[in-house]
C-alpha cells in the first residue's frame, strides 16, 4: 500500500486491546483520531502509515474511563490541601501526606505567613482519623493565626474546625448547646462544626464558601491536568447544574485543541422542575461534541454512609445510630424516574446505602412495567451495600452499576467498626457479586471525594485492602482482567459510549493509556504503582509530565 | 428579633396550600421560604414582582426559594427592607423539621415560634406503616408542637380517631388542631390560642390544650456553670424558653427549645426576663431557676 501521511501507527511491547477478535496486538495504527487497524508489525504496510515508535518498550491499553468523578476537583487546588493521603495537585506536585495535627498547623502556618491580612485561609481534605495523639482543636489553629479566619475542612465534607475568629464571628459560644458544635472534657467549644447548619453559619461567617465554586475554564483546564496524568481520557462530571454558565465553561474548555479528555457531565435533576428538566436536557444532548457528551441524568436518593446519612435496611447502623433521611420521596422518585425514563433519557442515581438501592431498583422496574424500553441502561452510583438479591433485581430491570471502590480503601476501617460491622463489611462494593449476577460494572473514585487515579481504583477492587491492610471481604475480589474492564470498556457501557470508547477497536476514538507495565499480568498489588507514560486522546498525545 | 416558624410534614400533607393561603390572605408581611416555588400558587394580580427565585407581592409578602443553604435564605430575608414581619421555612416533604427549626436558635435575628407539623386525615397511618417512609414520618412528627390535621372532610370518625391515637403515641405534648383544607388562620398557628373562635372551617373547640407560660425572673445574674445545669435539667414539658438575662457579667440572649438551647448577644430594647413556654404538665420553674442564682 502507498504511504498515507494521515496514518499513524504507535508501536508498544503490547497492546491490550479489550477487542474479542484480538485480545492482544503490538501495533495500533489511528487515521483522524480514530483507530483504523491493529495487529502486528504488518499494520504499518497494510495501512502505509508512519511508524511511531516511542512507546516501544510501553504498554498501551484503553484509555481509562472515570465513570463518577466531578470536575470541581480542578476547582479545589485553589486552597491549601492538608490530606493525611498525598494527592497530585493540577501542576504535577505531591500534597498533603500529612500524619499528624502538628505537621498541619506547621504547613498552614507557613502558608498563613505568605498571605495578605484579613483574607480567611481556609484549607480542604483533612482526614485525622489515622492521626495518633491529640485532636485538632481551636488553640491550634489560633496559634496559626490569632487576628484571621482559619477554616480547615474535612475530607467527608461534612465537619469543619475553625479557630475564635471564626467562632465568635459565626456568634458560636461556649454556654450553647445546639446540635454539631462539640465540645471537650472542660466543656470549651473545641472549634470542631458538624453538619451543615453550623457548617454554613460558620462559612457564611468567613465570607468564603471557597469549596463550593462554579466550575469556570481555568478549573476544567486542572481537571483535565489532572486526568491526563493518571492515564484518563473521558471524565463524567456526575453533578452538574448545567447553569448556563457552567455549559459555557465546559464548551469552551472542550474545544480547546489541546484538552486532553472527553467530558461527560450529568444534568442535577434537583435544580428542575420535571417538566423544565425533560426540556433542558433534550436541549443539551443537541450540543454534545465528540468530546462534550451530554445525556446523562442525575439522581441522588440518600446520603453518605460515613456520615450516617445513607438510607439502609434492617439492622441499620452498626453503632445504632438513627437510619438516614431520604433526599427525595419514595412517590417523587418514582414520579421522576418514570418521566426521564419514558422520554428516552439514562438516568444515574445516587444510592449509598441498601435501602436506597433497592427503593431506586424498584422505581426503575416500575417504570419499566409502565414504559417497557429496551437498554436504557439507568446505573446506580456508589450502590455500596447491594447483595445478591438486589444486583438479581438490577440485572433483571437490565440496570447497570458503579461501585466506589476506592471507598472500601479510604473508609473500609470505619465501617468495619462503626457502621456496617465486621460481617456487612465484607459486601461493601461487592463487585464479584454483581459481576456474578450479571450486572455491568464500572468502578470509580468520586473525585474529589477520593484522588482520581483508576490503577488505584483497580487496585482496591483487585485487593480489597483498607487503608490499615485489613483484607475485607476477600470473596468479593476480582481479577486483574475484571478491573481493567471496569475502567474501560465496562465504564464506557454505563455511559452508552462503548461504541465509541473503551476498547481499542477499529471505528473507536483513538484514546489510550500508555504505561510502564501491563495491569493483566504485573504482581496484583502493584497495579496502582505501574507509571502512567502518557496518553493518546483522538491521536494526539499528551506527555504526562 | 422576626418570629419564625417552621411548617413540616409529608408531601401531600397540605404545606403547600397552607403557605399559598397565608400568601394570599396577607395580613402580615410574611416572609416566606419554600423547596418547590412552582407550586405557589397565587392571584396573578397580587404579583408585584418575580424572578424565578423570589416574588414580591402586592401585599406586602415575599416568598423565596430556599437554595441549598437555608441560612443564607434566613439572612436575606432579615436583610430585606423592610424586613418580613415573621417569617415561614416550609420544610421538605422528606426533611426533618426539627433539624431547621434549630437553625432560629443560632441564626441571629429570629425567635422560635411552635413547630408546626402538617398530617393527611386519609394517610397518615398508612404512611407510618409503610417500610420506606414510616421513620420519616414519625421523625417529622417527633418534635412537633402543634400539629395540624388536614384533609379532615375525606377522612371517617373511626379514621379521625386512629390518627388522633397515633399522634398521641408519638408526640402527646403536642396541640392537636383539624382543618379540611389547611387553610388555618395565623392565629393557629402561635403558642397562645385564638382568643375568640375564627369565622372559618378551622374548629378551635377541637384545640387539647393551651400552652401555658411561666415568667421567670432574671434581674440577678446567672451563674454560667449551674444555668448550664439547670437547662440540661429542664422536663420535655417545657418547649420553650426565651428572654434575656445576664450571665456574669454578659447581658444576652437565651433561645431554649427541646433540650437545645443559644446564647447571643442580647438586642437593645428588651427587659431582662425570662418566658417559659409550655405543656399543661410543664412544673413551677422558679424553684429549680433559684438554683442557677
Amino acid at each position: 500500500m502507498t504511504k498515507n501521511p494521515k496514518v499513524t501507527v504507535f508501536s508498544a511491547r503490547r497492546v491490550v486491546t479489550l477487542d474479542p477478535s484480538q485480545p492482544i496486538s503490538t501495533h495500533v495504527a489511528v487515521r483522524d483520531g480514530r483507530i483504523i487497524g491493529h495487529g502486528g508489525p504488518e499494520v504499518v504496510g497494510q495501512f502505509g502509515g508512519t511508524l511511531d515508535a516511542r512507546f516501544a518498550d510501553k504498554v498501551i491499553v484503553p484509555g481509562f474511563i472515570e465513570g463518577h468523578g466531578h470536575a470541581t476537583d480542578g476547582l479545589m487546588w485553589r486552597s491549601p490541601y492538608v490530606g493525611y493521603f498525598a494527592r497530585t495537585a493540577p501542576d504535577g506536585t505531591r500534597q498533603g501526606g500529612f500524619r499528624s495535627v502538628a505537621e498541619v498547623v506547621g504547613h498552614l502556618k507557613a502558608i498563613e505567613a505568605t498571605m495578605p491580612p484579613g483574607k480567611p485561609l481556609v484549607s480542604w481534605g483533612f482526614d485525622p482519623i489515622y492521626f495518633d495523639g491529640p485532636r485538632l482543636t481551636v488553640a491550634d489553629l489560633d496559634i496559626i493565626a490569632p487576628d484571621r479566619m482559619v477554616v480547615v475542612a474535612h475530607v467527608s465534607g461534612h465537619i469543619l474546625n475553625v479557630n475564635t475568629k471564626v467562632l465568635i464571628a459565626a456568634g458560636f459560644s461556649a454556654d450553647s448547646n445546639v446540635d454539631g458544635l462539640v465540645r471537650g472534657q472542660n466543656g470549651q467549644l473545641t472549634g470542631e462544626l458538624q453538619g451543615p447548619a453550623v457548617m454554613g453559619r460558620a462559612n457564611r461567617a468567613t465570607g468564603d464558601g471557597g469549596l463550593l465554586r462554579e466550575l469556570d475554564v481555568e478549573g476544567l483546564r486542572d481537571y483535565g491536568r489532572i486526568a491526563r496524568r493518571v492515564g484518563v481520557t473521558t471524565s463524567t462530571d456526575l453533578a452538574n447544574a448545567m447553569t448556563p454558565a457552567n455549559v459555557t465553561a465546559m464548551r469552551t474548555a472542550t474545544a480547546e485543541p489541546d484538552f486532553p479528555i472527553r467530558l461527560v457531565p450529568a444534568m442535577r435533576a434537583r435544580e428542575y422542575s420535571i417538566e423544565d428538566g425533560l426540556a433542558r436536557i433534550a436541549e443539551l444532548r443537541k450540543l454534545s461534541t465528540p468530546t462534550l457528551q451530554f445525556g446523562l441524568v442525575k439522581l441522588v436518593v440518600d446520603g453518605s454512609i460515613q456520615g450516617f446519612t445513607a438510607r439502609l435496611r434492617w439492622p441499620g447502623y452498626h453503632n445504632g445510630a438513627p437510619n438516614g433521611l431520604w433526599y427525595i420521596s419514595p412517590a417523587e422518585l418514582e414520579a421522576t424516574v418514570k418521566a426521564y425514563h419514558a422520554a428516552g433519557h439514562h438516568l444515574h442515581i445516587h444510592t449509598n446505602g441498601d435501602e436506597a438501592s433497592e427503593l431506586a431498583t424498584e422505581m426503575i422496574g416500575r417504570a419499566i412495567e409502565a414504559h417497557p424500553r429496551a437498554d436504557h441502561r439507568h446505573t446506580l452510583q456508589h450502590c455500596q451495600m447491594a447483595d445478591g438479591g438486589i444486583f438479581r433485581r438490577m440485572k433483571a430491570f437490565g440496570m447497570c452499576v458503579n461501585l466506589f471502590a476506592n471507598h472500601l480503601y479510604y473508609w473500609g476501617d470505619q465501617h468495619a467498626r462503626h457502621t456496617m460491622g465486621p460481617s456487612r463489611v465484607r459486601r461493601l462494593d461487592a463487585c464479584n457479586t454483581a459481576l456474578s449476577r450479571g450486572v455491568p460494572l464500572a468502578i470509580h473514585s468520586d473525585t474529589p471525594v477520593t484522588p482520581l487515579d483508576p490503577r488505584f481504583t483497580m487496585w482496591c477492587a483487585v485487593n480489597r485492602l483498607s487503608a490499615t491492610g485489613v483484607v475485607l471481604g476477600e470473596a468479593e475480589r476480582i481479577t486483574q482482567a475484571q478491573a481493567l474492564h471496569a475502567v474501560t470498556l465496562g465504564a464506557a457501557y454505563t455511559l452508552k459510549m462503548d461504541h465509541l470508547i473503551g476498547s481499542i477497536e477499529v471505528g473507536k476514538y483513538a484514546d489510550f493509556a500508555v504505561l510502564d507495565d501491563d495491569p493483566l499480568t504485573v504482581d496484583p498489588t502493584a497495579i496502582k504503582d505501574i507509571p502512567v507514560v502518557a496518553t493518546v486522546m483522538g491521536g494526539q498525545v499528551f506527555a504526562t509530565s | 428579633m422576626i418570629p419564625l416558624t417552621v411548617i413540616g410534614g409529608f408531601l401531600g400533607a397540605g404545606k403547600t396550600t397552607l403557605v399559598n393561603h397565608l400568601l394570599a390572605t396577607g395580613g402580615k408581611r410574611w416572609g416566606v421560604l419554600v423547596n418547590d416555588f412552582g407550586a405557589i400558587n397565587v392571584d396573578a394580580a397580587l404579583i408585584a414582582a418575580s424572578d424565578g427565585q423570589t416574588m414580591a407581592l402586592t401585599n406586602g409578602c415575599v416568598c423565596c426559594n430556599m437554595g441549598d443553604d437555608l441560612g443564607d435564605g434566613l439572612a436575606a430575608m432579615a436583610a430585606r427592607i423592610p424586613p418580613p414581619e415573621h417569617v415561614i421555612v416550609e420544610a421538605s416533604g422528606v426533611g426533618d423539621p426539627w433539624r431547621i427549626a434549630q437553625m432560629a436558635l443560632i441564626e441571629p435575628g429570629f425567635t422560635l415560634e411552635p413547630l408546626v407539623v402538617l398530617v393527611d386525615a386519609t394517610a397518615l397511618p398508612a404512611q407510618l406503616d409503610d417500610h420506606w417512609t414510616g421513620d420519616t414520618v414519625a421523625r417529622q412528627l417527633a418534635f412537633a408542637e402543634i400539629v395540624v390535621i388536614t384533609k379532615i372532610d375525606l377522612a371517617d370518625a373511626a379514621q379521625l380517631a386512629m390518627v388522633h391515637a397515633r399522634i398521641a403515641q408519638l408526640r402527646p405534648q403536642a396541640r392537636v388542631i383539624e382543618t379540611a383544607h389547611a387553610s388555618l388562620p395565623e392565629t393557629a398557628l402561635g403558642f397562645t390560642p385564638p382568643a375568640r373562635p375564627p369565622a372559618s372551617r378551622f374548629q378551635a373547640d377541637e384545640i387539647t390544650h393551651a400552652f401555658p407560660t411561666q415568667r421567670i425572673a432574671a434581674d440577678q445574674p446567672f451563674d454560667r456553670d449551674r444555668l448550664r445545669w439547670v437547662l440540661g435539667m429542664l422536663p420535655a414539658s417545657v418547649l420553650r424558653l426565651k428572654g434575656v438575662c445576664l450571665l456574669g457579667t454578659d447581658r444576652v440572649l437565651l433561645q431554649y427549645a427541646a433540650e437545645r438551647w443559644a446564647f447571643s448577644p442580647a438586642p437593645n430594647g428588651l427587659a431582662n426576663g425570662l418566658v417559659a413556654i409550655g405543656t399543661p404538665q410543664m412544673p413551677d420553674l422558679e424553684l429549680l431557676f433559684s438554683e442557677a442564682r
